[in-house]
């Protein structure tokens, strides 16, 4: 009786997450051709120009980046958006980041007075701006170690913008970024829109030359290419949806535009958790509600913003580890909204998709293993059963990421050269086999980590740098 | 094997209905995945092939373009050269994509260059007939075509249809709204904006800051009065003639814009004291003054932002009171107006925008 149970509950788990997935994926497809007949004929290079565009503050933490900081913030500082300023918050860095700025960008020390409204970490050798009228956007903050999130606070304190751009001062932001990001900011007159998320791409083995990208390649390791995938997945055919029913949850930390005055209405960046970036947007999000404004998250599916990616299962068990860190810390501080009508569709759709489908499925999948362990061992297995749906999950997981793959080619067609397709296909028939088991043991040793080792913060990227210089 | 067949037959039927249905569920997925697998690959190799042949098309079309441009002469209408070359893109014309590719290099040519070369590429699109196709796609029923059309006819200045796109003017899809807009703004340039005293629904930051860019475009003289606009029931609108009047330093509309400081949106409210700031209308300086703690912060601020260039020596006792306001924005401005009055209680601020000197300078850069 009660391994009746037990199997009907795995099965309404896989048949419901199943899906999840389908509805997801049709409201993106909708949602995707909707924004693709948008924006085929938007002129972004009139606010390209304009003097009167809204000033951005572009915020990028940096910790011990010396190997590739000087070209980064080139990068940066290449935009081709009128109004905005780069603001780097060298983050109690061990190594000579800040020298190599000070040397590349003629900086001087400056006296700047700064509106702390939200606390920081104090100050270490204090604000730089460049002599040379050239770097003129750049501002260089050296202030004493406190994470990510109390980086990007400082950053936040420091602007002189309406709104900010926080991002990872390794990506690579293509030209036209700031424009089309800012862009549902100042079209949406029915809502406040208070954050807007990108896509985001991953660089290896793809050409940058002097912060431009100038060819796509599939990198070779099978663990990247697997990462293509899942975030082609994620934000082709997942994110697309919730941002069209107005439940988007996170904004990848590695490019996302807020409106500040929100983001220091709600106290800025969480610098207790290791998913800041999710954090905010939640809390964000249920600031307005609980204020009573119509507001939006908004989401650009345009590739805006290309990143170097863990090529190693060691890097990336760890990333995945503060994934799911992160979220169990956000779900469980705003458990609050969870299954509440006052909270409209943060309550009843978003918070309960990422609870049961993000957060409990890796538990439920780590359960099912055990149970399937105990069922092989007192030989209670029923092979016809088994086989059977390993292979519908196989196939499904299968034609949902070759559906990604057609999606990708019918909207933006990054990955032209003749061989990557078939390359692509591979990694899909691959990738359930070789990258999800390590997936799941990130997550499993995240829930671990999250309640019995609560020493564990951040783990460290080994960055080998994206420009071909 | 017949018996394997059999065997899979039984099997099949004596199976409880759940893994009948997870076999059939199974055996749709691998159909619909061979399928989709193919369909990539025609995919992946379709595109390849429409890209060749576009570059080709193009290639060619941009010859043909230059030659049509050489070979005009000043006695005749139409040379024979340019007249074959009519009748071959007339003929392309009738193919979807290669009117499209047409069209492209047309208004590559046409962004790049002005004056004769500009109206002889205009004339060609008439000629070649694409200006029917142009006008036919506003009668489309799809919103995004009559968008794609409204943007095709101004940027080729067609003027003969504005009738027709000035009807799209209240279009339910706000694209098609922004398109017609700017065509009678590129078009029409000043008297393009008449669409103002039309317009029902909310002007967007992002379509003012585009329309303005076209209107800097233009030397346009006869600046229109926003006096109407500036009482108009639509805050958008309002907000956009505030925007006309500072660019286009509009002293004579500042007794309507002192209207709007009791305005009942606060943006409007904003906006208005940052432009009479702009427009030197000092007399409004004491007219706040008198009531500025009743006002919203943010006006607060913007007052004392647009002080930083209005203030006078006889506004120091006033200012003195608001030193060390505990808002950062108004605190700022105070002390930035006494670093530039050389008032000695302030003087340890030395604010500035950019460092002037090497290491040794310790300015004081505002964050507001």
């Amino acid at each position: 009786m009660i391994n009746n149970i037990i199997e009907f509950l795995f099965f309404a788990f896989s048949l419901s997450a199943i899906l999840s997935y389908i509805i997801l994926a049709l409201i993106s497809a909708v949602e995707t051709i909707d924004y693709m007949k948008k924006n085929s004929f938007v002129n972004y290079k009139e606010i390209l120009s304009s003097s009167i565009s809204p000033s951005i503050s572009i915020i990028a933490p940096a910790y011990n980046e010396t190997l590739n900081i000087v070209e980064n913030v080139r990068s940066l500082l290449s935009n081709h958006y009128v109004n905005y300023d780069v603001i780097i918050v060298n983050d109690g860095s061990k190594d000579d980041s800040l020298e190599k700025l000070i040397k590349a960008y003629d900086l001087v020390k400056v006296d700047y007075l700064i509106n702390s409204q939200i606390p920081t970490k104090p100050l270490r050798e204090g604000v730089f701006k460049s002599t040379n009228p050239a770097f003129e956007k750049l501002i260089v903050v050296d202030k004493e170690n406190g994470g990510k999130a109390d980086a990007l606070n400082t950053g936040l304190n420091i602007s002189p913008n309406k709104y900010v751009a926080c991002i990872d001062v390794d990506c690579l932001l293509l030209e036209e970024a700031l424009q089309k990001m800012i862009k549902p900011f100042l079209e949406t007159t029915d809502s406040k829109v208070i954050a807007a998320g990108g896509v985001i791409r991953i660089a290896n083995s793809c050409v940058i030359k002097d912060g431009k990208l100038l060819d796509v390649n599939l990198p070779k390791s099978l663990i990247v290419r697997g990462q293509i995938l899942e975030y082609l997945r994620a934000f082709l055919l997942g994110r697309m949806a919730w941002s069209k029913l107005n439940g988007l949850l996170v904004i990848s930390g590695a490019f996302g535009i807020f409106d500040k005055k929100t983001a220091i209405e709600v106290g800025g960046y969480d610098t207790k958790t290791v998913g800041e970036d999710m954090e905010i947007i939640v809390r964000m999000r249920r600031h307005m509600e609980e204020q009573k404004v119509k507001y939006k998250v908004a989401y650009i599916p345009d590739p805006l913003c290309w990143t170097e990616a863990p090529d190693s299962y060691k890097i990336f068990i760890s990333q995945r580890n503060r994934w799911t860190r992160g979220t169990i810390e956000t779900l469980r501080k705003h458990r609050k909204i969870g299954f509440n009508r006052d909270y409209h569709t943060l309550g009843l759709i978003s918070y309960p998709y990422w609870l049961i489908y993000e957060r409990l499925a890796p538990v439920i999948e780590v359960t099912g293993l055990i149970y399937f362990l105990y069922l092989l061992l007192n030989h209670f297995i029923r092979w016809d059963y088994a086989i059977v749906f390993i292979l519908l999950s196989y196939l499904f997981t299968v034609a949902f990421s070759v559906i990604t793959i057609i999606t990708e080619e019918l909207t933006y067609h990054q990955y032209k050269k003749k061989g990557i397709g078939f390359q692509l296909l591979m990694t899909a028939f691959l990738e359930p086999i070789i990258n999800h088991p390590f997936i799941l043991y990130a997550a499993a040793k995240g829930n671990y980590d999250y309640y019995f080792n609560k020493k564990i913060k951040w783990g460290e990227m080994t960055r080998k740098g994206m420009s071909n210089d | 094997m017949a018996n394997i067949y059999q065997y899979c037959i039984d099997y099949f039927n004596d199976a409880p209905i759940i893994i009948q249905l997870s076999w059939v569920l199974s055996a749709l997925f691998a159909v619909t995945l061979i399928s989709l697998i193919f369909y990539l690959k025609f995919l992946r190799s379709t595109l390849r092939t429409k890209e060749r042949i576009q570059n080709v098309y193009l290639k060619k079309y941009e010859s043909d373009l230059i030659e049509y441009l050489y070979s005009g002469n000043e006695d005749e209408e139409m040379t024979k050269e340019q007249g074959i070359i009519v009748n071959y893109l007339h003929k392309c014309a009738q193919n979807r994509l290669k009117r499209k590719l047409i069209i492209t290099t047309l208004l590559k040519l046409r962004n790049e260059v002005s004056g004769e070369t500009a109206d002889a590429i205009k004339r060609l699109y008439y000629q070649t007939g694409l200006i029917d196709y142009g006008t036919l796609k506003l009668r489309s029923k799809k919103w995004e075509i009559v968008a794609r059309g409204i943007k095709e006819l101004a940027q080729f200045d067609v003027t003969e249809v504005h009738y027709n796109v000035i009807a799209q003017i209240n279009h339910p899809k706000k694209e098609v709204r922004r398109e017609v807009q700017m065509y009678l703004v590129k078009l029409f340039h000043f008297k393009g904006l008449d669409f103002l005293d039309l317009l029902k629904s909310q002007l967007s930051e992002w379509d003012q800051i585009q329309l303005l860019e076209i209107l800097q475009n233009f030397d346009d003289q006869n600046l229109p009065s926003t006096t109407k606009w500036l009482r108009s029931k639509n805050t958008s609108v309002v907000l956009f003639a505030l925007k006309i009047a500072k660019i286009y330093n509009q002293y004579d509309a500042k007794d309507e814009i002192i209207k709007l400081l009791e305005h009942p949106d606060l943006n409007v409210r904003i906006d208005a004291i940052a432009v009479l700031g702009d427009l030197g209308v000092f007399e409004m300086v004491d007219l706040l003054k008198n009531n500025l703690n009743e006002k919203d912060i943010d006006e607060q601020i913007a007052f004392f932002k647009m002080m930083e260039n209005m203030y006078t020596p006889s506004d120091v006792d006033f200012l003195f009171e608001y030193m060390n306001h505990e808002n950062f924005d108004i605190k700022v401005s105070v002390n930035k107006i006494f670093k530039e009055m050389n008032i000695q209680d302030a003087s340890k601020f030395q604010i500035n925008t950019a460092p002037e000197s090497p290491p040794s300078s310790t300015n004081l850069i505002q964050a507001s």
